[in-house]
């Protein structure tokens, strides 16, 4: 651990730090309650069987529904590779997969409200925008460069 | 110099019984539903519990061991490629859910985190390491290999653009960003 030249006083212990951290987290206990109650109602509502009849066998519209159906749903990733490789045996392209699988963890409509409510409206626009964008073009250049080297 | 902090708010005010006044609806029109939907909810909060635990420890760590301005030189508008990097592999290596880890990053923004280094956080948490042998055994090598690597990329170049939209107010000196 290194010492600074501050007197001793000017550093709070780990004990005050872990207090405050504890204080902030409770603050936000609320926010973190009704995002988790909001996965609960989405898992329930939103069914694995709903998602997969979505898609239209459509290389570019399955990639684009990909991306939203990705981003609408919520749960462990897991349960996004168990729909993506149904997708797959079922025939949807590898760019909708793809979408589907990366949408999932980087996009969540369910967790909108909380990112804006912490990071501002601005830093969440952008930052979800930027994930739609490079979601669907990771997906495609994913699919392309498996193509070119198989 | 020091920081006053904010006082104490609950944070998620109108969030919350938005979200409860859904479940009293569901209730009312499908009580099934709305018990299975909030015994899944019980599952979630169980099971992120213990890295709520772990995120609050490692913050209070990195308030007791790091002044602002050593958050500062690490990530901040001058930490160069070594914050980049930094945030790219606490990406991966981080584990659950997304919101689980905004306390955490919104604590580490107030001593000088770059929004950049944020997004670059959030879009490389695609890479899941407990997951890929699951990923590979679903979608093979070739797949898993390549979508980790533009996910890496992708991951940079988004943390790139918006810091190049959404420049910060410029460092002054002796400032925590600088």
């Amino acid at each position: 651990m290194r010492k600074h030249s501050q007197p001793a006083a000017a550093r709070p212990s780990y004990r005050q730090a872990l207090q405050k951290c504890s204080l902030s987290f409770w603050a936000m206990a609320p926010l973190l309650l009704g995002v988790i109650g909001l996965v609960g109602l989405f898992e329930v509502l939103v069914t694995p069987k709903m998602l997969t009849s979505l898609f239209r066998d459509n290389p570019i519209a399955d990639t684009l529904i990909g991306t939203l159906t990705g981003a609408a749903a919520a749960g462990n990733p897991i349960v996004s590779y168990v729909i993506g490789g149904e997708l797959m045996a079922r025939g949807i392209s590898r760019y909708a997969v793809c979408a589907f699988i990366l949408a999932w963890v980087t996009l969540g409509f369910i967790q909108l409200p909380a990112e804006v409510e912490v990071f501002g409206s601005r830093f969440t626009l952008l930052r979800n925008v930027l994930a739609f964008i490079f979601t669907m073009l990771i997906a495609v250049l994913t699919a392309w460069t498996l193509q070119v080297l198989s | 110099m020091k920081r006053s902090d904010p006082p104490f708010a609950f944070r998620g005010k109108y969030l919350l019984p938005v979200v409860c006044a859904a479940y009293g609806a569901l209730f009312f029109f499908s009580p099934k539903k709305a018990w299975l939907a909030l015994q899944k909810s019980a599952a979630v909060l169980v099971r992120i519990l213990p890295i709520i635990v772990v995120v609050i420890l490692f913050t209070a760590l990195l308030n007791y061991l790091l002044k602002p301005r050593q958050v500062a030189a690490y990530l901040g508008r001058k930490s160069g490629i070594r914050g980049w990097l930094w945030v790219l592999a606490a990406g991966v290596i981080s584990h659950g859910p997304m919101y689980a880890w905004y306390p955490l990053l919104e604590d580490l923004r107030g001593h000088g985190l770059r929004d950049g280094l944020i997004v670059v956080f959030f879009f490389a948490r695609a890479i899941k390491i407990p997951l890929l042998p699951m990923m590979i055994d679903y979608f093979g090598w070739p797949f898993t290999l390549v979508l980790s690597l533009y996910i890496l990329i992708g991951a940079l170049a988004q943390g790139w653009i918006l810091e190049a939209l959404m420049p910060g107010p410029p460092a002054k000196p002796g400032s925590y960003a600088d």
